[in-house]
């Protein structure tokens, strides 16, 4: 009788083991960066983990936050030959990286299977093939404009600036009132100055030759961009942004918006992450704001345009045992245009704003008229082919961070400006001897 | 078998999962990075060894020798400064009767904070628009209308002023335990001589704490080698590396440039300027030096 008793309980037991295995869902792990108490980690549990966990049965996502720079968590792990089986990356450099040192899948089957090439933008898409094969999925694009306040500027009469003569004019007369022209500086990410690198490169000696530049066709040390950089350098000096160069320095991301809105500043230079805030910053005072592309500077070409950059980015590890289901994770994100646009929309549109085709149907009736602005005109620009190049995107890791962490000592006047190009040069000729480059698009 | 369980190999077999934990963690990563100086390894992928180029390239390197100046800057700052006014304050503080653990407490306060605290609240204190300069504009004092953290010829002594305001409450009470632990009869004998407070310090006190002042010397010197946290939060290096030091330095080599191999290099020869320290000192004690 006792060992019949055992043997119906073993039985059972080992049935909902077995029960248990077959019904148990796939887990999938995805690293991200976590802000730390900013809101992002409960936003993204909310509308990506849990929504996705809730919308089927056979696969469980967990989004494990990481501190600090999930790159470095991501680098260990994958060298160790673990990590988890959805990877984020913070851009281009990252991914090259990764594909050189072959932990990335292949993500060509999943794209071909799902059409990601026809749902993102064409060169976001293009920014994660490496040897015509398809690698990471952007998951957040970003482009620089200027927000500006625009009672201020009606109360003054004075105009956006469309030339060179019309930018310098307007910055004397803003001046001469007391305030800063810009607001803008670096301290809490030196990286910063690195905006302004582009600025005046796409906006001076205009996308066509950065595209040129980029493939090698042109050096950098051609003279539109030492041009470039010269007028970046005498407009630094001027006091454009804060005042003088020691205040750019000394100015972060809270003065933006303060200055800004108390007007103390008339302009912000700054990514599409700067919506959220001028928003908000806006909503509390009686002054309007308004945004713009920034303004063609240079006599070398091109239209008022957008730089094309991408944020962050998503891959599947290559050593994940269920890339089946991760890939199905990645499709599920962007499988509904106006959840993407929703999550955006509740990050302040500074995060997890994929490059999608979106139509103005996908915007709900509550967005900000200026983000609803900015979303169709920038598909409007970029299709019509007036896009520049951002340096976190486009460039190879020791060019990229050599064009930031150098500009201080040019501006410090250290070194000369050809100096500076021709030391830019000599990292691209060794990144393009090593095959490190960023695949750029055709233009 | 009875060898394996006699006394001298018990004793390391309580040893063992520290020294296997002290390999793991301390020896072995200490290895592959003195490993690492040879190649040119990015952090990824490929291991290529160049052999000594990255020593050519870094002693070739304006901002690598800038870094070093810096770091020897940062040391004999340390040095005098904040060691002057934690002698003197531990000093003082040894005559307070009343509030005295209260007073030790506030010398000691800003080193149990983040570091990343302290950075924020001289940063704010410093900022050219709400800190304390527009408060002493407001008296006709410019001078500190842009923050010195900012301007090529001040910010490393600026950073170096945080750090030090946080780091000298620790070297307050490290004295101050010192200065306890001297016999009493020594100062009632010199207060019989007639010796004064400055005499009773020089030929009393500071004789009696040469052993923990020696050490305070050596773990500063030490530990400026790898400053890295307050320069990181307050400058990272800048304007124009005017604030660089070696660690900043080494950080933005092995991961925003991705050359991990020649920070590797750059890790090298700061592990082996401290063990050359270390050794001088070590030296020094078997010569007989009380310290």
């Amino acid at each position: 009788m006792k060992f019949k008793m055992y043997k119906f309980l073993f039985t059972v037991l080992i049935s909902m083991i077995v029960a248990n295995s077959a019904f148990a869902k796939t887990k999938i792990t995805w690293w991200n960066y976590s802000d730390e108490g900013g809101g992002l980690d409960a936003t993204l549990k909310e509308m990506v983990q849990d929504k996705f966990n809730a919308s089927q049965n056979d696969i469980e996502l967990e989004i494990i936050f990481k501190d600090g720079d999930v790159n470095d968590n991501t680098r260990t792990a994958l060298l160790a030959g673990v990590g988890p089986d959805i990877i984020t990356s913070s851009g281009a450099s990252y991914v090259k990286a990764y594909h050189d040192a072959g932990f990335l899948l292949s993500l060509e089957k999943y794209s071909q299977q799902y059409g990601w090439a026809d749902k993102i933008l064409p060169w976001a898409y293009n920014t994660g093939v490496f040897d015509g094969q398809f690698y990471s999925f952007p998951q957040n694009y970003e482009t620089m404009l200027y927000f500006y306040n625009k009672t201020l500027f009606e109360e003054n009469g004075w105009k956006l600036p469309t030339n060179l003569k019309e930018y310098e004019d307007l910055a004397e007369k803003i001046m001469a009132k007391g305030m800063n022209p810009y607001v803008y500086g670096s301290s809490g990410w030196q990286p910063t100055h690195e905006h302004l690198v582009g600025n005046y490169f796409n906006t001076y000696a205009g996308p066509e030759n950065v595209y040129k530049a980029l493939t090698g066709e042109i050096k950098w040390t051609d003279p539109v961009f030492v041009e470039s950089i010269e007028l970046l350098k005498k407009h630094m000096l001027a006091g454009y942004w804060a005042g003088s160069l020691e205040n750019y320095y000394a100015i972060g991301w809270d003065d933006y918006f303060s200055q800004l809105t108390n007007r103390q500043a008339a302009m912000l230079p700054i990514g599409t992450w700067g919506f959220g805030d001028t928003i908000a910053g806006f909503e509390a005072i009686s002054d309007e704001f308004g945004w713009s592309k920034l303004p063609i500077l240079g006599n070398y070409g091109g239209n008022p345009n957008y730089q094309l950059s991408i944020g962050s980015t998503m891959s599947i590890n290559a050593s994940s045992k269920h890339p089946d289901e991760a890939a199905k994770v990645i499709n599920w994100m962007i499988s509904d245009k106006k959840r993407v646009v929703e999550l955006t929309k509740k990050l302040g549109f500074g995060n997890w704003l994929i490059p999608l085709n979106y139509d103005d149907d996908d915007f709900s009736q509550d967005i900000h008229p200026s983000m609803r602005d900015f979303f169709v005109d920038f598909s409007e620009t970029t299709a019509k082919g007036d896009y520049g190049y951002t340096t976190w995107t486009f460039y190879p890791a020791e060019a990229g961070s050599h064009v930031w962490k150098e500009m201080e000592v040019v501006w410090a006047g250290d070194i000369t400006v050809m100096e500076y190009l021709e030391e830019q040069q000599k990292l691209w000729d060794k990144a393009r001897s090593k095959n490190a480059l960023i695949p750029v698009g055709k233009r | 078998m009875n060898t394996l369980f006699s006394k001298n190999f018990i004793t390391w077999y309580f040893l063992l999962p520290v020294l296997i934990i002290h390999f793991l963690v301390i020896i072995f990563p200490s290895l592959s990075s003195l490993i690492l100086c040879f190649t040119d390894w990015n952090g990824f992928g490929k291991i290529n060894f160049v052999g000594l180029e990255n020593f050519k390239e870094l002693f070739d390197d304006r901002v690598f020798l800038l870094t070093l100046k810096h770091n020897l800057i940062w040391t004999v700052l340390f040095l005098t400064i904040p060691i002057a006014v934690a002698l003197l304050g531990a000093y003082l503080l040894t005559g307070v009767k009343r509030f005295q653990l209260f007073y030790r407490f506030v010398f000691f306060f800003p080193y149990i904070l983040a570091s990343v605290v302290n950075c924020l609240i001289w940063k704010y204190l410093f900022h050219p628009m709400h800190g304390i300069g527009t408060y002493l504009s407001s008296f006709g004092l410019d001078f500190f209308s842009t923050s010195p953290l900012t301007s090529k010829s001040t910010s490393l002594y600026a950073v170096a002023w945080v750090d030090g305001w946080h780091f000298w409450g620790f070297l307050v009470v490290i004295y101050i335990t010192a200065m306890y632990q001297v016999d009493e009869s020594l100062y009632e004998a010199a207060d019989i001589e007639g010796a004064t407070k400055w005499q009773k310090f020089w030929y009393v006190t500071f004789p009696m704490i040469s052993p923990t002042f020696f050490f305070s010397l050596l773990i500063i010197i030490i530990w400026s080698v790898p400053a890295f946290d307050y320069v990181h939060m307050l400058t990272n290096g800048g304007p124009a590396y005017s604030s660089e030091v070696l660690a900043n330095f080494l950080y933005y080599e092995a991961f925003y440039q991705m050359k991990v191999g020649y920070a590797s290099s750059i890790g090298a020869l700061m592990f082996v300027y401290v063990f050359i320290i270390t050794a001088l000192f070590g030296l020094l004690r078997r010569l007989g030096l009380d310290i």
